[in-house]
């Protein structure tokens, strides 16, 4: 899921000061045109984000650092009715990229907590962090990271992933039978050239592609759908299956897109142009228009975009504050939207929840200019 | 691989199963709160703010007749919901005294052959002793002393020895000054400021004179109103023209104040010759007595064995009255009207009583919870810190004080939640009851706040208040009840009876956490110093009573610790708060001074290093 990138990227965006960009205000929309009874929903610990709804709207599962002993985000699921929270993931390690399966409601997620050296590197970031130095946060992308899933019915967690390299960003099909995820499996399994090899040291994400998989496999019948140098990442399924959405970065990885591509690769399509950083890309449940996060305007102000299905139309904007807002999902119904920001004040993200206004989105698509070409620096 | 197609709609979702992970698992949750309570539902506030806030309780000022009528209203809502008097007392009522004003009890001059009396040319001043002594007068100029730390050299006694002489001085500021020079001087001519560096020279009296070239010339100075319940450790008046120009004899006082308007440092004053004055002053503090309405729903079934068997929900219902006390914002055109206080803070006590009545049809509960509606929370909080002074059930058995103060006014679905620092257990209470109530919180961690929740947090009890901020009504007649959004103010009640029902059923209490002030705070520097102490605005005593320190701050690294009295900083005595407050002016950031304290009846001497404030 999409999701990653905030972690690499949120905090980052956050320490810097406010250089942000002044947004370029339309006059045509505004944020409560779009988002009504904003609010905060999770208030407990130190971050949260990356909001993922079950099929019938009465739970999200998210992740986030909210447990003594351990920095890292772990998972859990809210009853939206309730309020009830309770931990999905195991405790230990690191954890990333929630998904809940629609039709059992088994929770998918990345984790490290196989690793024996997890307790040791909670405990070195607690230490770092108590000696009141301040980290330049950065995903580090790590291999030990695979995939599992938490019955809900049984309580039991399965291993569906094993091989070395990044295995995360997981989310199923409207079925409940397909698993699409990003990897940087490929950097493991080969020799790579001497020039690779430090990039995979410096930037391990280069080597990120798409992959997808059957929902019970045992990690065996992978099959990879993306070919292109730089990082491909946070796919989701369409409402219909039919094709799934995700986001390319360029071979530097400052550069992202948003694409859609069929369900086995085939008829790849850029969406956004912005020549920004354009992620964290879902679809609304009408199928219409995708919502996705770009900092269009400013480095470190991401804002929610709405564009149309197929990109044809300019990019609208949907949020107004200074900060991150990103990584937006329509609730299944397709009435409220849960996405990740810090408009609350500080460093980190919250998952923020508001009514959604489809019909203003409809119309301000209707309303929208057709697709600029983003001008792009020398060498495109 | 072939992919299957995926068919649309194919198959409804089932629904989830409710998340049980910690059950089927056995995994540890990091919350003490996984089951939900049926919370109760909360009834309208309509109703008790509009009656709160009409007319006939002019403002419900503490001590006036409408506080107590608006008490017993509160009294018979208790009543009729079903809340019941405290354990072991009669009824919902607990009175306390507090000053609400002072006037002259017949203070005197005599010179000689030549008497003086209140109120036409002696009025004692608000913070005066009541004392009879006879001295030598001395004229100290103005009687301003700049403190040394401001580098600016005006000491209107560096000439002059004062031990045990009458002092007299001019009102005011020297008034041909250059405005910097007025600007300085302006922040040393408080009376109060003036006694006080009157007394710490040894002066038995202190006699202010409105100079000929001053406004209100000749005019005695009228008690200001002033909760202080203690005199400020010298007798003091103002004197009128008449009396001034007996006391100066053959001297023109207006040559003499000319002498010292420009604001020269160098003038000096004088002995005045051969005059000795005899002053009695007399003082009547009137005081007044107002009443917190404090009463409980039993838990409901036996407390024993329970960890901190009560949960405290509160709201201040006393207002402003007519406005005559300072507090007022009320422009020229609207003074004396009744402070309503519609937010301010009927709101606040509309909230306790619905979320009371609300608790009250609650089938289970597990804790007794307290409802306290208090008084002279708009003179310092009085009523409430009685409350904890003399608590009528042991503070150390509260697991937990909701306060809610000005929650009449939501816009755009914003509310804050103040003192969350108070306790960890808040963040997931406050996210869990949210996702139901939906509000745009703000959190703010800070329990060190202008209303009652500073009082319950001063006594280690984990707090939390709701507050929907300030707007342009407050302090002002216009805070009526027609302004009051009243579809939110329920959703907060209801919101509130959701955590307050989470807080009755949980078995453990929340773990109070003592707020450090932040290293932000610390690191900013700032004129003005932070020692993190807390005064008792209500208290009693010769010298400073602390109402608490702050976590971190000076005055807890010094080992000060709520229940001292400091007499005594940085070689300035101390009788008041007033004083402190000026003595505070002598010290430097960074710079320790010597402390000395009374803790119970032993005298003690500590070091405080005062910190930069924000």
């Amino acid at each position: 899921m999409t999701q990653f990138i905030r972690r690499s990227l949120l905090p980052l965006v956050l320490a810097l000061s406010s250089l942000a960009g002044v947004a370029q205000q339309p006059t045509t929309s505004r944020e409560s045109d779009f988002l009504s009874r904003i609010r905060r929903l999770t208030v407990e610990g130190r971050r949260a984000g990356e909001g993922y709804w079950s099929p019938d709207g009465q739970s999200l599962v998210f992740q986030s650092e909210r447990e003594p002993g351990n920095p890292f985000y772990q998972i859990y699921l809210m009853d939206m009715t309730t309020g009830d929270v309770s931990r999905v993931s195991p405790g230990m390690g690191k954890t990333t990229c929630s998904f809940i399966n629609p039709q059992t409601g088994d929770v998918l997620f990345a984790s490290t907590h196989h690793d024996p050296t997890s307790k040791q590197q909670q405990d070195d970031e607690l230490k770092f962090r108590a000696s009141g130095q301040e980290r330049r946060y950065s995903w580090d992308y790590d291999p030990e990271m695979e995939l599992y899933v938490r019955s809900t019915r049984t309580g039991t967690l399965r291993r569906l992933t094993n091989k070395r390299g990044y295995d995360a960003e997981a989310s199923y099909s409207p079925d409940g039978q397909w698993i699409v995820f990003s990897s940087t499996r490929q950097a493991y399994e080969r020799t790579l050239s001497a020039a690779e090899q430090k990039q995979l040291e410096t930037d391990p994400s280069y080597f990120g592609e798409i992959y997808l998989m059957r929902a019970d496999a045992d990690g065996s019948g992978v099959k990879r759908l993306t070919n292109v140098a730089g990082y491909d990442g946070g796919p989701f399924f369409s409402p219909d299956g039919k094709r799934i959405i995700w986001r390319r970065f360029d071979e530097r990885g400052v550069i992202a897109d948003v694409w859609t591509m069929n369900i086995d690769g085939t008829d790849q399509r850029q969406i956004t142009d912005f020549a920004a950083m354009s992620w964290a890309p879902y679809i609304h449940p009408s199928g219409r228009y995708i919502v996705f996060s770009s900092n269009k305007l400013g480095f470190e102000n991401f804002e929610v975009f709405l564009v149309d299905i197929d990109g044809t139309k300019e990019p609208i904007r949907v949020t107004y504050s200074d900060g991150f807002d990103g990584l937006p999902v329509p609730s299944p119904d397709g009435t409220r939207l849960a996405w990740t920001s810090s408009r609350g004040g500080g460093r980190e993200g919250q998952i923020y929840l508001a009514q959604w206004n489809h019909q203003h989105a409809l119309d301000a698509l209707a309303a929208a200019p057709p697709r600029q070409k983003a001008t792009r620096g020398s060498g495109q | 691989m072939t992919i299957r197609r995926i068919a649309h709609g194919m198959s409804l979702p089932r629904r989830l199963k409710p998340p049980l992970y910690g059950l089927v698992l056995g995994l540890s949750l990091s919350v003490a709160y996984a089951q939900t309570p049926t919370p109760a539902t909360a009834p309208a506030t309509r109703a008790y703010v509009e009656t709160l806030a009409s007319d006939k309780f002019a403002g419900r000022e503490a001590g006036s007749t409408g506080e107590r009528q608006a008490g017993d209203y509160i009294a018979a809502q208790l009543a009729r919901i079903g809340v019941r008097p405290l354990p072991g007392r009669q009824d919902v009522f607990m009175s306390f005294e507090f000053t609400a004003g002072s006037k002259d009890g017949g203070s005197q001059l005599v010179m000689g052959n030549q008497r003086f009396t209140a109120p036409d040319d002696v009025v004692a001043l608000s913070f005066s002793d009541d004392a009879d002594v006879s001295a030598p007068a001395v004229f100290a100029g103005y009687g301003i002393v700049v403190p040394e730390s401001q580098n600016f050299g005006y000491d209107s006694y560096a000439t002059l020895d004062v031990k045990d002489k009458a002092v007299v001085v001019f009102r005011y500021f020297p008034e041909d000054a250059d405005k910097e020079t007025k600007s300085i001087l302006a922040r040393y001519s408080d009376l109060r400021y003036k006694a006080l560096a009157a007394r710490q020279r040894g002066a038995k009296a202190l006699l202010v004179v409105t100079g000929p070239r001053s406004p209100n010339a000749g005019q005695t100075v009228p008690i200001t109103f002033d909760t202080a319940l203690a005199g400020s450790g010298i007798p003091a008046a103002s004197i009128s023209g008449k009396a001034a120009a007996a006391l100066f004899g053959s001297r023109s006082l207006e040559s003499v104040q000319k002498e010292f308007d420009t604001g020269n440092p160098h003038a000096a004053g004088f002995a005045l010759e051969g005059v000795t004055v005899e002053l009695a002053t007399k003082l009547v503090r009137e005081r007044r007595t107002a009443r917190n309405v404090v009463a409980y729903l039993p838990a409901t079934s036996p407390v024993t064995g329970v960890d901190k068997p009560w949960i405290v929900i509160g709201a201040h219902y006393d207002h402003l009255g007519l406005g005559r006390n300072g507090n007022s914002l009320a422009a020229a055109g609207d003074a004396g009207k009744p402070h309503v206080g519609a937010d301010d803070n009927a709101s606040g006590s509309a909230a306790v009583l619905a979320v009371a009545e609300g608790m009250a049809r609650q089938k289970v509960r597990r804790r007794n919870l307290a409802v306290a509606l208090w008084s002279a929370e708009e003179l310092g909080l009085i009523g409430s810190s009685a409350f904890v002074n003399a608590p009528p059930i042991p503070v150390n058995e509260i697991a937990a004080y909701l306060n809610f103060d000005m929650v009449g006014r939501m816009q755009d679905n914003k509310l804050a939640v103040q003192a969350t620092g108070s306790s960890a257990t808040w963040a997931s209470l406050i996210e869990r009851a949210n996702v139901a109530a939906g509000f745009n919180l703000a959190l703010q961690p800070d329990p060190y706040q202008p209303t009652d929740v500073a009082t319950f947090n001063q006594a280690s009890v984990p707090s939390l208040n709701f507050t929907t901020g300030a707007h342009l009504d407050y302090h002002k007649p216009s805070d009526t009840a027609d302004k009051i959004n009243y579809e939110d103010l329920d959703r907060i009640a209801q919101f509130a009876t959701v955590i307050a029902t989470r807080l009755l059923e949980s078995e453990q209490a929340p773990q109070f956490v003592k707020v450090e002030q932040s290293s932000q705070t610390a690191n900013r520097t700032g004129v003005r110093v932070f020692t993190g102490t807390v005064p008792d605005y209500a208290a009693d005593a010769k010298g400073l009573l602390l109402g608490g320190v702050i976590g971190g701050g000076p005055a807890e690294q010094a080992g000060l610790q709520k229940g001292d009295v400091i007499v005594e900083i940085a070689g300035q005595t101390i009788a008041n708060i007033y004083d402190y407050t000026y003595a505070l002016e002598l010290l430097k950031i960074g710079e320790p001074v010597k402390v000395v304290y009374m803790r119970g009846t032993e005298r003690r001497e500590t070091t405080l290093t005062p910190a930069a404030r924000r």
